[in-house]
Order: C-alpha cells, then sequence, then structure tokens
C-alpha cells in the first residue's frame, strides 16, 4: 500500500468507503465460497457423537482421522474409485493424444475436402441428436454397460481440437518444413516437432478433461443400469446421498473392522461428508497446478473454429 | 479404352481418376462397415432371445449381451456356451473380413503399384467374410438342432437371421468387383516404389477421428427414426408399428402431455431467461475485483472463488445438503447459537426454487466465468486509461466509458451463445437437486427428456421432444450467428 502513497491521497473519502464496500463484499463472497468446503472438512474429523448432534459448526473438536480409515468398509465405494481413477487416466489420455493428432491434421491444407471435414467435426460441438437417440445408440454400439463407454466417446472432443489446432498455427511454419525436408513424415514430424512443441495447451486440456473425468456422472447414470460395479465415484455418491438409511446397513453387515469404528461410522451424515471429502480431495490436489491454465483453460468455453 | 488411357498417363506422373468399378468397391465396402453397426441386419442374431437391439459389432465384442435373456437355456444345457463362442468368432471372422477390406480399399488410393497390392485385400476380405458367415450359419445350425432335440424351440427360438442374406450379397460384391479391378490394374505399369498422394495420405491418417465422430455424433441422427414409430424397450421395428407423425401431433393434442411440456417449457425459459438477465454479474466481479489495490487480495479471492465451478453438481449437492437439510448448519447454527430449535429442511420445498437454482448457479460459476473478463481487463491499453484521465475523466468514468466498452465484444459472443442455447440447461443441476416436492417447477426440458425417456421408457414421445429441441437449438445458433455477423462483423462459429 505504501507505494501507492500518490494514489492515496488523491482518493476521496467517498473512494475509501466504496473500496472498504468491495473489499468487504469480496471477502464475504470468497468466504461462502469456502465455508462449505471447510464445513464438511471438520465434520469428518470431529468427535462423530458431537457431529450426529449438530455441535461442530465452526470449529473442530476431538480430532481423529478414522472416518478415513473406516470408508473402506463402506460397499462398492472401492470399485467406484478403482473405475474413477481408471477413466480419468485412460479417458484424459486417449483424449489428449487424439485431440493433438486431429488439431494437427486439420492444420492441413492438402488434405482431400479439408474444410469439408473440419466442418462436419466443428458443428457437433454445437449440434446433437438429442438424450434419448445417443442412448439408443449406444445400446446399438453395445456400449451400455461397458466400461469402453467411458472411454472411446470423449476422445474426440472438438473444442480440444480447435484449441490445439489454433495453437499448432502459431508454430512457425519453418520448423516443420525444415523436417520435412530433411525427410520427416508426417507421424515424425508429429512426434518430433509439433508434440514437444504443443506442450502448453496440452497440459491444459489433459488438466481440464481429466477434472471432467473425475467429476462424471450422466454416463454412469444413462449407460451403467445393470453393472453396479462400474458406477462413478460421483454416481455412487450421488446414490449414498439420496440413500440415507440403508447406508448404515450396508456398512454393518460388511464388518471387518473393529467394532468402535464401526459403530462411529454408523452415522450416516458423517459417512456421506467423508465420502465427499473423498470426491473432493483430488480436485483440490490438482487446483494448484490448475491455476496455471486458467486463462488458456477459459478460452475452451469462448473460442471460435 | 480405360487401359489405353492408362498409359500416357503413367508416363507423364499425370494423376489418373479411380475407375468406376474401383469406386463401386469402395462404395460397397463402405456400405459393409455400415451395416455392422445397424441391428436389423445382424446376421449374428440367431434366436430372437438375442436383444434386437444388438448390432453385429457387439455380437463380435460382447458375450454378456447377447446370452442376456439366455441365461435359463445355457443353465438346462438346452444351448451350449460354446455355440455362442462359435457364433462371436463367426462375427469376429466377419469384421475382420470387413477390416480387410476396408484396408484395402484405403490402400487402392495410392499409385499403380499400391493398387496392385491392394486388390488382394478385398478378395481375402470377402472370402474371410464369407467364411464368417459359414461359421454364423454352422452355429445356427448346431443352436437348432440340439433346441429340437431338447424340444425346446419356444424357449430359445431360433431364428435363421435375414442379415445372412444381406451380408452374402455385399461380400460376394466386393468379391465380384475386386476381381474385375484386379484384372484391370495387374494390365498396368506400375512404378518402382508405393506411393500415395499426400492429399489422400492425410485424409487416411485423418480418417480414425472423422470414424469416432460418426459413430458417437452423427450416428445417433438414426435414431430419430424412433420417433414415427409405436416403440417400447425390446420391440422391433416395423411396418406394423409405423405410426407416421403420430406422436407428433400427440404431443399438442393429448392435453396431458401438453400441460407438461408447457409446464416444462416455462421451467427452462425462466432458468435460461433469469441466467441471460444475470449474465453481467461475471463483468461486474471482474471490474470490481479489479478495483482493489492489493494484488494479494485479488488472487485470492480469485482463487477461492473458482474452486466451485471445478466440483461436480452431485457435491454441490452434497453441500448443500450439509448446510441447508434439516440436520444441516443452518438449523444447527440457530439450535445451538441462538437456541431456536429448527429443523427445517430447506432443501424439500419448492417455494422460489428458481431463485435458489439461480443462486446455486451463480455461486459455482460466477469465479470463473469472471475469469475471462478479468483477463479481458489486463488486456486493455493503459493508454486509455491514461488519456481519459487528462481529459478528467474520474474513477467511475473510467470504468463506464473504458473498461465496459473494452469488455463488451467477449460478453456479445457469451450472451449469443447463452441465448442460442436458451433450451439446454443441461440436466445435472435439476436432477440432483429435484424431489418429490419440487419435481413441477424444477424439471427442464433436458430432465424432461431423461424421466421420460429413459426412466419411463416412452421412447418415441422423447425422441420427439429431442428433435424438436435439436432442430430449435441449431436454428436459433445459426440466428444469433447471423446477428453476430450483422452487428459486429464476425460469426460465432
Amino acid at each position: 500500500m505504501k507505494k501507492n502513497k500518490a494514489n492515496i491521497i488523491k482518493r476521496r473519502p467517498i473512494d475509501i468507503v466504496i473500496d472498504t464496500v468491495i473489499i468487504v463484499f469480496f471477502s464475504l463472497f470468497t468466504l461462502i465460497c469456502i465455508f462449505p468446503f471447510y464445513y464438511l472438512f471438520i465434520n469428518t474429523i470431529s468427535d462423530n457423537d458431537l457431529v450426529s448432534r449438530g455441535l461442530i459448526n465452526f470449529i473442530p473438536q476431538g480430532i481423529h482421522f478414522s472416518n478415513y480409515v473406516a470408508l473402506q468398509n463402506v460397499t462398492d465405494l472401492g470399485s467406484s474409485i478403482l473405475v474413477t481413477v481408471a477413466r480419468t487416466i485412460l479417458g484424459t489420455g486417449l483424449m489428449v493424444v487424439v485431440s493433438a493428432w486431429a488439431g494437427y491434421m486439420v492444420t492441413k491444407q492438402k488434405m482431400w475436402k479439408r474444410s469439408f471435414w473440419y466442418r462436419a467435426l466443428v458443428i457437433t460441438m454445437y449440434f446433437n441428436a438429442g438424450l434419448v437417440p445417443w442412448y439408443m445408440n449406444m445400446l446399438m454400439l453395445g456400449l451400455t454397460d461397458n466400461f469402453l463407454a467411458y472411454i472411446i466417446p470423449g476422445m474426440v472432443a472438438p473444442y480440444n481440437i480447435i484449441l490445439v489446432k489454433t495453437y499448432i498455427e502459431s508454430i512457425p511454419a519453418s520448423l516443420e518444413e525444415s523436417a520435412v525436408i530433411d525427410g520427416a513424415s508426417t507421424p515424425r514430424v508429429f512426434r518430433s516437432i509439433i508434440w514437444p512443441l504443443s506442450i502448453p495447451i496440452l497440459a491444459t486440456i489433459a488438466i481440464f478433461g481429466a477434472v471432467g473425468n473425475w467429476n462424471s456422472f450422466q454416463d454412469s447414470l444413462l449407460l451403467m443400469s445393470n453393472k453396479p460395479q462400474l458406477y462413478t465415484l460421483q454416481h455412487r455418491l450421488y446414490i449414498y446421498l439420496n440413500t440415507y438409511s440403508n447406508l448404515g446397513a450396508a456398512m454393518s453387515s460388511s464388518g471387518g473392522v473393529s467394532n468402535t469404528a464401526i459403530q462411529n461410522m454408523l452415522n450416516t451424515k458423517v459417512v456421506k461428508y467423508t465420502i465427499s471429502m473423498v470426491t473432493i480431495i483430488p480436485i483440490l490436489v490438482v487446483y494448484p497446478v490448475m491455476q496455471r491454465y486458467f486463462v488458456k483453460g477459459i478460452m475452451l468455453g469462448a473460442v471460435k473454429g | 479404352m480405360e487401359l489405353n488411357a492408362a498409359l500416357p498417363n503413367q508416363v507423364t506422373g499425370v494423376k489418373k481418376r479411380s475407375t468406376f468399378v474401383e469406386i463401386i468397391n469402395r462404395l460397397l465396402i463402405l456400405i459393409a462397415g455400415f451395416l455392422v453397426f445397424f441391428p436389423q441386419v445382424n446376421p449374428g442374431r440367431i434366436s430372437l432371445k438375442i436383444n434386437q437391439n444388438t448390432s453385429l459389432f457387439t455380437t463380435a465384442i460382447s458375450y454378456d449381451t447377447i446370452t442376456a435373456s439366455l441365461a435359463r437355456p445355457l443353465r438346462m444345457k438346452w444351448v451350449t456356451p460354446e455355440q455362442f463362442y462359435t457364433l462371436m468368432a463367426g462375427a469376429a471372422i466377419l469384421l475382420l473380413g470387413i477390416i480387410v477390406c476396408a484396408v484395402g480399399a484405403c490402400m487402392s488410393l495410392g499409385n499403380n503399384r499400391m493398387k496392385k497390392r491392394a486388390s488382394f485385400f478385398p478378395l481375402a476380405g470377402s472370402l474371410s467374410m464369407l467364411g464368417g458367415l459359414g461359421v454364423i450359419y454352422y452355429s445356427y445350425t448346431s443352436v437348432l438342432a440340439t433346441v429340437t432335440e431338447a424340444g425346446k424351440l419356444n424357449n430359445v427360438q431360433p431364428n435363421f437371421p435375414n442379415g445372412i442374406y444381406v451380408f452374402a450379397v455385399v461380400a460376394v460384391l466386393i468379391l465380384l468387383s475386386s476381381l474385375v479391378q484386379m484384372f484391370i490394374v495387374m494390365r498396368r505399369t506400375s512404378e518402382a516404389k508405393m506411393e500415395m498422394e499426400e492429399k489422400y495420405r492425410l485424409f487416411l491418417m485423418f480418417m480414425p477421428v472423422l470414424f469416432l465422430t460418426f459413430l458417437f455424433s452423427y450416428l445417433p441422427i438414426y435414431g430419430w427414426r424412433f420417433a414415427f414409430f409405436d416403440y417400447k424397450v425390446g420391440d422391433t421395428l416395423s411396418m406394423d408399428n409405423f405410426v407416421g407423425l403420430k406422436w407428433f401431433a400427440y404431443l399438442f393434442e393429448n392435453p396431458a402431455t401438453r400441460m407438461d411440456l408447457v409446464r416444462v417449457l416455462r421451467n427452462t425459459l425462466i432458468m435460461s431467461g433469469l441466467g441471460i438477465a444475470t449474465s453481467w454479474l461475471p463483468i461486474a466481479f471482474a471490474v470490481l475485483l479489479a478495483e482493489v489495490r492489493s494484488s494479494k487480495f485479488q488472487r485470492f479471492v480469485q482463487t477461492f472463488t473458482t474452486i466451485p465451478n471445478f466440483i461436480s453438481w452431485v457435491l454441490v449437492y452434497s453441500f448443500a445438503l450439509a448446510i441447508f437439510a434439516s440436520d444441516g448448519f443452518i438449523n444447527n447454527f440457530l439450535t445451538n447459537v441462538f437456541g431456536i430449535v429448527s429443523d427445517t429442511d430447506y432443501l424439500a420445498s419448492a417455494d422460489n426454487i428458481w431463485l435458489k437454482m439461480l443462486l446455486w448457479g451463480t455461486w459455482k460459476g460466477v469465479g470463473w466465468s469472471a475469469i475471462i473478463y478479468i483477463a479481458g481487463i489486463a488486456g486493455i491499453d493503459q493508454q486509455l486509461y491514461e488519456a481519459a484521465r487528462v481529459d478528467g475523466a474520474g474513477r467511475w468514468q473510467c470504468i463506464w466509458h473504458v473498461t465496459i466498452p473494452g469488455l463488451m465484444p467477449t460478453y456479445c459472443v457469451m450472451l449469443l451463445m447463452s441465448i442460442a442455447g436458451i433450451l439446454s440447461n443441461g440436466m445435472e443441476q435439476y436432477l440432483v437437486f429435484e424431489n418429490a416436492l419440487n419435481k413441477d417447477v424444477i424439471e427442464v426440458l433436458d430432465l424432461y427428456v431423461y424421466n421420460i425417456g429413459i426412466k419411463d421408457g416412452l421412447i418415441p414421445i422423447s425422441t420427439v421432444v429431442g428433435i424438436s429441441k435439436s432442430l430449435i437449438g441449431i436454428t436459433l445458433l445459426f440466428c444469433a450467428n447471423r446477428v453476430s455477423k450483422a452487428v459486429r462483423g464476425e460469426s460465432i462459429i
């Protein structure tokens, strides 16, 4: 503040009032944004008895982490985590590779009917046949109750392809030309020149893709109705949130851990909070990394073809 | 004549056009490739118990799908798993044959030397297709035999699939055309090396992406046919249940569905309308945040107001439960701090649900949406501000005359896009918050389609709604684009 002394002197009293109001407003809004995270967290680490009586509002009491340990008894949670991790890694990896390759290919003016194919690809961002025809199509392709349904449809992401294309177009063409003169084939140019130079944009789409995969809920809900072991974590959480009472039963029947832990966990509220926290934590972990890519990432929604 | 024309072209290196037979050959292979995904011509449906939505592709990859309704016959040993493995093997050989054909069709885009090599592929591929059909037929006869022996024809319902004829005809045509094609290219002189023109090479390298796009974005349009049939899950589409435009008329003539539609459209338009009416909030957020002098505070606010954007709606709902449910924060807080005994479940009521949904959307999205404007403000030329100040502009005049106009182009694009998407609010938010009490006011179009189509299984009527929505959506988008072109001279798509 000191270095802005000149400015401060110029400020009129009304400005100071306005500045204070703005700061108070933003502080409050920030508080509202982070409070649910905090509230859930303190409730998962506090004494379960106090939590069930609703006494933990701002300050954690009787801190312990056994709720997180006891989660291993929640039926089906393990498979959901496995499925979600697998789809996040595989789905994101393939999406990035396909986007990079497709983004590179659509920069090739020499391709047969390039602009036609490119337009056909881009229009799919704005047009879809509708939920039910899409579902019937997945049924027809045998991609219901099938793990591949999480991976294959997400491989071609037009937004990301456009993003990569725009980025590649900004790479000096001379780099590619010199490689071609040295006899490099198209895949070779892609591997040795385009891929390494596009890492910044690929990292952007990778991280946003990974968050999207981690948060995926709709495809699991629609397509996996007969295979509960393939539910994603969000879908599992949704089910837990909507079945208050059965959760305690599911936990106590599975057994295996000391009775006190189970007794503590019988509180469905705590179970829900803890599962929610487990679902959030990976997002919070990658969040600081993501922030670096924000400005590029928001362009995801605002690029034009 | 074809051959006479070929020679000079080879010498001068001018690209020779594909022969007629070659084009027919490629078309046939393309058709065979498409037929793989159409359940109606699945040659693998050797029993009527096999789900009629199973395509050849599914038959080849999923044992579970084909035997889904045959658990009892399998258990009673009327049929054996081997018979179905044979069926899968036959389907796989058939698929492999088509893939080999497709490779040949791709290679036939090359020069003569490549064409010569390529001409063997459809030959081998079509033979493999016929072989695969043979294996499928074998598994059919074997099923028929064991089932007849057990006297359980009604339980298994063996069925000679018409798809066998279709694929056999296609395979034979491919075989014939590729023989002719082979005869033609073998008489040509060939080059020293196998080569392909760059434009085709690039196209072939891009083709897998196009194939996936077709499969998941264009093929669903074929599902629109359900709108014209009296279809229930598990039925067969045939001329018997073809009803023409009955469902389109039904949607508007049946009082119950008409009421539903009006209600759902009201919800949709109100929610979208509220979203559009508050679409200036991110700008206000960005502009006010830029007024804060401490950049540390700015970063702090930005960091923590953006987090909610990255959690799913299910988690938002979890938060909502934690804060607003009867045992949630608000009630506990009132009880503990003010001593008011309260256990209101704020989520269960339908009061002000539109406003609540708007607030949740704002809570989740405003920080994130503001980023694009914050970046926009950073991109505004500082000289403009200096010039304005020299002219005597105060703080608010700077905002009003420099910052806001600088952000307008971005805002226009955003606004037009949200107007174009007025019918699609997505369904996740409303699905998670939906309950018996607020269903009437929270159900938006996307959720309605999900509820009647997937949950209640009313496929035709939900398809009709979906088709209308898609068509209106694309029309609105093109209108918005036209407006954008007229006003700003730039298109948004």
